[in-house]
């Protein structure tokens, strides 16, 4: 290397520390909820620079940036975190002047349960948890109770999570979703002790896998994970339990330390725009929260039944809810008995 | 070396052991004494409500299942570890290479290692498949998910933490050792069972500790290869961190973990009556 042709790229990387620095906005999200060219658009039409991180769960999110000086800006938790999370007073009061398509949000999730006024949070994607099944292997499985049919001995796994397993116990035994008194926690866990011994694994995305291989009959898994796999294996089948299932939302929000709120509802509105969100849908196979999106989508997206249910079914879905303290204590014990048993 | 420059030449190593040792440990030990904060994290009051907890059969449980995986783990080892690392001490050109081999899964993340034996032991993996063409087999084996694959992981990922000390302490052995034994009429295994073996204790202690403890704590293999129908005391104390948001708790079982293991090193020092290692 020559003096010269190293001296220049050193000049310009000093130039390049003198100029003003460019904007950037810390986002911190689910793994699958950006395609290809979200961030880089968004870059070129604003200048805004975007520093992607991922998470793969709800806690792992939350156990980063409760120390308030996370250096976030903006996040994604599901419906059930926006309570909690609102009240340790993690975020920030959104500007609705500033979100200028929040009308276009469809009318179930305009005014949610858990955020009435959108105050705090915008719901962006949703989805629901049921039963993928492999209908060369075995009879598919209509109800949840079904997996509880020694029919399917060591061919079945179910989530390794106590909110997913115990749910689908309660809802085999006609309770609601989210009962949390100590009577319904200790009955779902019977339940999911009887199942152990029927259970190949409690897997998460590994399940996936398994199915389309064809090692599982089937299987307790996320409709994204479903129509993955469906997508590479399409014999498979995406049902959703006769006896009830549940149904989650993830919501963008700006976190209070943000020192970027401007820009973070400038991206925010970015993603609630109609191509954006199509192109999102389209590559991911997650189901928008936007009204019109779904026309937008390629033929074969848009008549997913795995990511959109029709209303009738969607009647039998509950949301999740945060659990009071006690009982989240009393589950997180049963869950650890669960596991050792 | 004066004492002012040894102090000196100290001073770097000691201040990180301080930070990275002394501090996170102090942090665990309030942690352990505070309450659960319900999304995480820890807040007032102080409590002894977490040392209580663990008197409960169900930790105790999960923590003797997990001293017993370990144990068993470091036991394969040592099996498989000795015979290796005899013949490497002993072998006179291909030292280095032999070594190298050793140390060569090293250069491969952990956690993918470990998701190779997944796809090595699933149904439809290359196990089971083989035994199938040839005819061995006409259904596949459960090999995957169960406490077998949980010890066959932790073998595999510790092995060249017990050959290595088991090298050095063999490597330093003077081959005129065992000659003089069998001048002096031992026969081969004589020679072994009461020369070889003996004077490799320190480096058996020291392959022991090496793979019993990181066993003891590990929650990627147990996770992975036991498909979450097991737990084991590293799983356990991983779950209290994120799915169960017990901070407290989670200190509290890592705090007890610790002392088990000094205990039984203590017990182990005061027995030979001779400095550890």
């Amino acid at each position: 290397m020559t003096r010269r042709t190293f001296f220049l790229p050193a000049l310009s990387g000093l130039a390049g520390c003198l100029r003003p620095r460019r904007r950037r906005l810390n986002v911190f999200n689910w793994s699958n909820y950006t395609a290809r060219q979200t961030l880089p658009r968004f870059e070129r039409e604003t200048g805004i620079e975007v520093r992607l991180g991922v998470y793969e769960s709800d806690e792992e999110m939350l156990a980063r940036v409760l120390s308030g000086n996370s250096g976030w800006d903006v996040a994604f938790p599901s419906n059930y975190y926006i309570g909690p999370m609102r009240d340790l007073g993690l975020l920030a009061r959104l500007d609705h002047r500033r979100l200028s398509r929040l009308d276009a949000l469809e009318a179930r999730f305009a005014r949610p349960s858990w955020d009435p006024g959108l105050d705090h949070c915008v719901p962006l994607y949703w989805g629901s948890s049921g039963i993928l099944a492999n209908p060369q292997l075995a009879p598919v499985p209509e109800a949840y109770s079904s997996l509880w049919d020694p029919l399917y001995a060591r061919r079945i796994t179910m989530l390794d999570d106590p909110a997913e397993v115990y749910g689908a116990a309660l809802k085999k035994l006609g309770r609601p979703l989210n009962a949390s008194a100590p009577a319904d926690l200790q009955a779902a866990h019977t339940e999911a002790l009887r199942q152990k011994p029927l259970l190949r694994a409690y897997l998460n995305a590994e399940a996936r896998d398994l199915m389309v291989a064809g090692e599982l009959a089937a299987c307790q898994t996320w409709a994204t994970t479903a129509q993955q796999a469906i997508s590479s294996a399409p014999h498979l089948r995406y049902v959703y339990p006769e006896d009830g299932f549940a149904l989650y939302a993830d919501c963008a929000v700006i976190l209070r330390e943000s020192r970027r709120k401007d820009l973070a509802s400038l991206f925010l509105d970015y993603l609630l725009r109609a191509d954006v969100a199509a192109e999102i849908a389209a590559e991911t196979f997650t189901a928008t929260a936007i009204a019109g999106v779904r026309k937008l989508l390629p033929e074969p997206v848009a008549r997913m039944e795995t990511l959109f249910p029709s209303e009738e079914t969607l009647r039998r879905g509950e949301w999740f809810e945060p659990l009071p303290a006690a009982a989240q204590r009393l589950r997180d014990r049963l869950w650890t008995e669960l596991k050792s048993a | 070396m004066t004492g002012r420059l040894r102090t000196l030449a100290l001073a770097p190593a000691a201040t990180l052991l301080a930070l990275t040792v002394g501090a996170p440990f102090l942090i665990l030990a309030a942690y352990a004494c505070l309450s659960r904060g319900v999304y995480g994290g820890v807040m007032p009051p102080w409590t002894l409500e977490n040392w209580q907890r663990l008197a409960d059969p169900l930790y105790a449980g999960i923590l003797a299942r997990s001293f017993l995986v370990a144990a068993l783990s470091t036991l394969l080892c040592l099996l498989l570890a000795f015979p290796l690392a005899l013949y490497i001490a002993r072998s006179t050109r291909r030292k280095n290479l032999l070594l190298a081999l050793v140390m060569l899964p090293f250069w491969t993340s952990l956690l993918v290692r470990t998701w190779a034996w997944m796809f090595l032991l699933r149904d439809t993996g290359l196990v089971n498949m083989l035994l199938m063409k040839a005819g061995l087999i006409s259904a596949p084996l459960p090999l995957l998910y169960n406490w077998g694959a949980v010890v066959l992981g932790l073998v595999y990922a510790h092995l060249p933490f017990m050959v290595l000390p088991l090298y050095a302490a063999l490597e330093r052995q003077d081959p005129a050792l065992a000659e003089a034994a069998a001048d002096l009429g031992a026969r081969e295994w004589q020679a072994f069972w009461r020369v070889t073996l003996p004077l490799a204790a320190p480096g058996i202690r020291a392959g022991v500790l090496l793979t019993f403890i990181p066993c003891l704590g590990t929650f990627l293999i147990p996770d992975l290869l036991g498909g979450g129908r097991t737990i084991l005391v590293g799983t356990f104390i991983q779950n209290q961190f994120t799915t169960a948001r017990d901070w407290p708790f989670g200190s509290a079982v890592s705090l007890a973990l610790m002392a088990v293991v000094l205990v039984l090193l203590w017990a182990e020092v005061r027995r030979r009556k001779e400095p550890l290692l």
